[in-house]
């Protein structure tokens, strides 16, 4: 009777587990899984997009799975994601190559803002390019001055801070006062503003958190939509390994993405004050040239 | 039944000397079977091996016919449903007394009814209604023996050991056991009781045979 | 937000129910493990064995389990990369030298004299090991609890195989890593404050509910 319990209790696991993977493997739903960069999951446009997407495909079923730039183009390489999104020219371009990644699309853009303290001990406030700015945060660094904080975690963001130093022939590592975090950009912007400190951001991670307020000590102290240099590309891919169904949805977002650019336009006016992307199609083929230019080894690193 | 140990040689883990060496004997049903000897003189060792519970080093047990140790898991079981052993030290399980009693019951599979009635009557037989709701852990040593001694008598098995039953118990109870334990006898059941005395047995239970353990080994 | 809060709901019935069902997919192999463990004299090397398993890191078993289920790894053909699956197998195992060690320390003392109990009352080998579990049930569900607290709280595993997919395979602590990124510190906070409650709770209520079968 008491090994009766222990049978019952065997089957009742069984068929949990059963009834629980059945209803992954044998849904007749896709699932889409799609390997995104971090700083563009946190704004919450994949989630909007993917009500859409979800809405105009009944029984289609987009998983982002939020990860660095670095880990998402893997992820895409090992089988493990469909599709990637990503703003790392450089390295994107290293996985196109190698066959990896097909059909790229680009399709929003943004910049990158240099933010610090309302005192600028730096004075980058004023800097006729990034290069220059960079140049005097490096100065004002090695002074003692000022705190620089580094993403540190090899995502877009991290390397175009790199290619940066590295056009304006410095290198920062090493010094006391440039510290790498190794963390999201949220959590970076978070630690800068804790240090009263400088960092390089995409406007739209800053603008939603300056928005709630969690940014009291930061403020925006060199941006330039002109310098090619601040231009923040973001671009879709789907992997070759891929194939199917989850393929043909794959690429059908992508499409997607491309037909809803006033989606992006307008999203986060609302709650931000300001749009945080721009859409692509406004700019498509500089945004294409400078993609490989910097693709082409602007971010190289240090020297 | 019969219950025949052949040249049991049997040693504990870590001991230089042998618990028992050389023993031979059978116990059969319908029998009383006085084990004596002082402590350690491998009274316990010797029940717990005719009880199916140690496996011996060396030597056979053999279970009508049949060597125990080489049985199926089913045989094995079955083999071990007719006997039943009491330990010198009273091991109950959590619960009631009653739940005590219906244990070795209902893990034969008999429905609620069947094990409500066998368990009243062992307990009117050895005067434990009382007690029934009682939660074992509560019990008086002696009562605890009793209920051990009740728990092992209600599946009415073909053979029971008993490791010093009296030894906690007063006269009365002790008693009350006897004769429980001559009624089985005269039923056709087999008993094997170990005590280190000998001599105070009560007057009801009357040994057919007497095995004198001395170091290990029967005396002659 | 309602919707902000609806989430930290979802988010946390999914984790009760990935780590509650990670809990008894274990328990079902940890404890008979551990009851044939304290059947055996000469276990001072497998002991040792376990104990030093209790604590691994759960980021390198969540990168093993990655590289196992993914797509190019040797079982990625149960495409369970990234399911709820995957973080219930992985936390399964993870607890399981936890419960193992634990369990075995509540039964070591009592396991062979009940099994000689159960034995002698004509039980079978099931049957005897329910009785020593039902015997020192307290310490067997203890050992439990302590298995589902620390499935309940692991991140690395989670976070690698479950990938923190919205909906489906977010559970506390990666809801918790994604808004600590984020910068949302405050349902960070009241998620965090679930997970300490939900673990304290799920203590105080098996205590309590043995204390009443003790009666």
């Amino acid at each position: 009777m008491i090994s009766r319990r222990l049978i019952a209790l065997a089957m009742i696991l069984a068929a949990a587990i059963v009834a629980g993977s059945a209803h992954v493997l044998l849904s007749s739903e896709v699932r889409i899984r799609i390997a995104t960069t971090t700083s563009l999951y946190a704004t919450g446009l994949l989630d909007e997009l993917k009500r859409k997407f979800e809405e105009k495909y009944p029984g289609v079923r987009i998983e982002f799975i939020a990860a660095g730039t670095g880990a998402a183009l893997k992820y895409a390489e090992r089988g493990d994601a469909c599709a990637v999104l990503a703003h790392a020219p450089s390295l994107e371009k290293q996985y196109v190559e190698r066959g990896v990644l097909e059909a790229g699309v680009i399709f929003a853009y943004n910049y990158f803002i240099i933010v610090g303290p309302e005192g600028d001990p730096a004075e980058v406030r004023g800097s006729r390019s990034v290069i220059e700015a960079f140049r005097r945060i490096y100065s004002a660094g090695e002074s003692g001055k000022i705190i620089f904080i580094s993403r540190g975690d090899l995502s877009g963001t991290h390397l175009r801070e790199l290619g940066i130093w590295g056009r304006a022939g410095l290198n920062p590592a090493g010094g006391g006062w440039y510290r790498e975090a190794a963390a999201g950009m949220e959590q970076t912007l978070i630690i800068a503003n804790e240090l009263s400190a400088y960092s390089l951001a995409d406007i739209g991670s800053y603008l939603r958190l300056k928005s709630e307020g969690k940014l009291p000590s930061l403020v925006i102290l060199y941006a330039s939509p002109d310098d090619p240099d601040m231009i923040n590309i973001y671009s879709a891919y789907v992997a070759k390994a891929c194939s199917g169904d989850e393929k043909r949805y794959a690429l059908l977002f992508l499409k997607f993405l491309q037909e809803n650019q006033d989606q992006i336009r307008v999203f986060g006016e609302r709650e931000y004050g300001q749009p945080l992307f721009r859409p692509a199609d406004e700019n498509i083929e500089k945004l294409g040239d400078l993609w490989s230019e910097f693709a082409s080894g602007m971010e190289v690193g240090f020297p | 039944m019969v219950i025949e140990l052949r040249g049991i040689w049997h040693k504990y883990p870590g001991m230089a000397a042998w618990a028992l060496e050389n023993i031979s004997a059978e116990l059969t049903s319908g029998r009383v079977i006085l084990v004596s000897g002082h402590n350690g003189s491998g009274k316990t060792t010797l029940l717990k091996i005719a009880a199916l519970l140690y496996r011996p080093l060396r030597g056979d047990v053999i279970v009508d016919g049949q060597s125990f140790w080489e049985m199926s898991e089913a045989e094995k079981i079955a083999a071990r449903r007719k006997i039943t052993y009491v330990h010198e030290k009273p091991i109950l399980i959590r619960g009631s007394v009653l739940e005590n009693i219906a244990y070795p019951l209902r893990i034969r599979g008999l429905d609620s009814r069947n094990v409500a009635e066998r368990a009243e009557i062992i307990m009117k037989e050895l005067e434990l209604m009382e007690l029934a709701d009682k939660n074992a852990k509560e019990l008086s040593t002696g009562q605890s023996q009793l209920v051990a001694i009740a728990r092992a008598l209600a599946v009415e098995p073909e053979l029971i050991l008993l490791d010093e039953p009296f030894a906690h118990l007063d006269s009365e109870r002790s008693r009350l056991v006897a004769a429980a334990l001559q009624e089985r006898r005269r039923n056709g059941a087999g008993i094997v009781i170990a005590s280190h005395g000998g001599g105070e047995l009560p007057d009801e239970l009357e040994p057919d045979e007497v095995i004198v353990l001395e170091e290990g080994r029967i005396r002659r | 937000m309602s919707q902000v809060f609806s989430e930290i709901l979802d988010v946390s019935l999914r984790s009760i129910y990935v780590s509650g069902f990670a809990t008894l997919l274990s328990a079902s192999w940890s404890i008979p493990a551990a009851y044939l463990l304290s059947l055996r004299r000469r276990v001072v090397v497998l002991e040792a064995l376990i104990e030093s398993l209790v604590g691994m890191p759960t980021v390198l078993l969540g990168l093993l389990l990655f590289l196992l289920l993914s797509s190019s790894g040797p079982l990625g053909f149960l495409k369970l990369l990234y399911t709820p699956q995957a973080i219930i197998i992985g936390q399964a195992i993870l607890i399981t030298p936890l419960i193992i060690s634990t369990c075995y320390r509540a039964l070591r003392g009592i396991a062979t004299s009940y099994l000689e109990l159960a034995l002698s009352l004509g039980a079978g080998r099931s049957q005897a090991m329910m009785l020593v579990l039902r015997e020192s049930a307290p310490g067997v569900a203890a050992s439990t609890i302590m298995g589902f607290s620390r499935a309940v709280g692991e991140l690395g595993i989670a976070m690698m195989v479950g990938g923190n997919i919205r909906g489906f395979t977010r559970v506390m602590t990666t809801a918790i890593a994604l808004d600590v990124a984020r910068g949302e510190f405050e349902s960070a906070i009241i998620l965090g404050i679930i997970l300490l409650v939900l673990m304290i709770m799920t203590a105080i209520s098996v205590k309590i509910l043995m204390g009443v079968r003790a009666q």
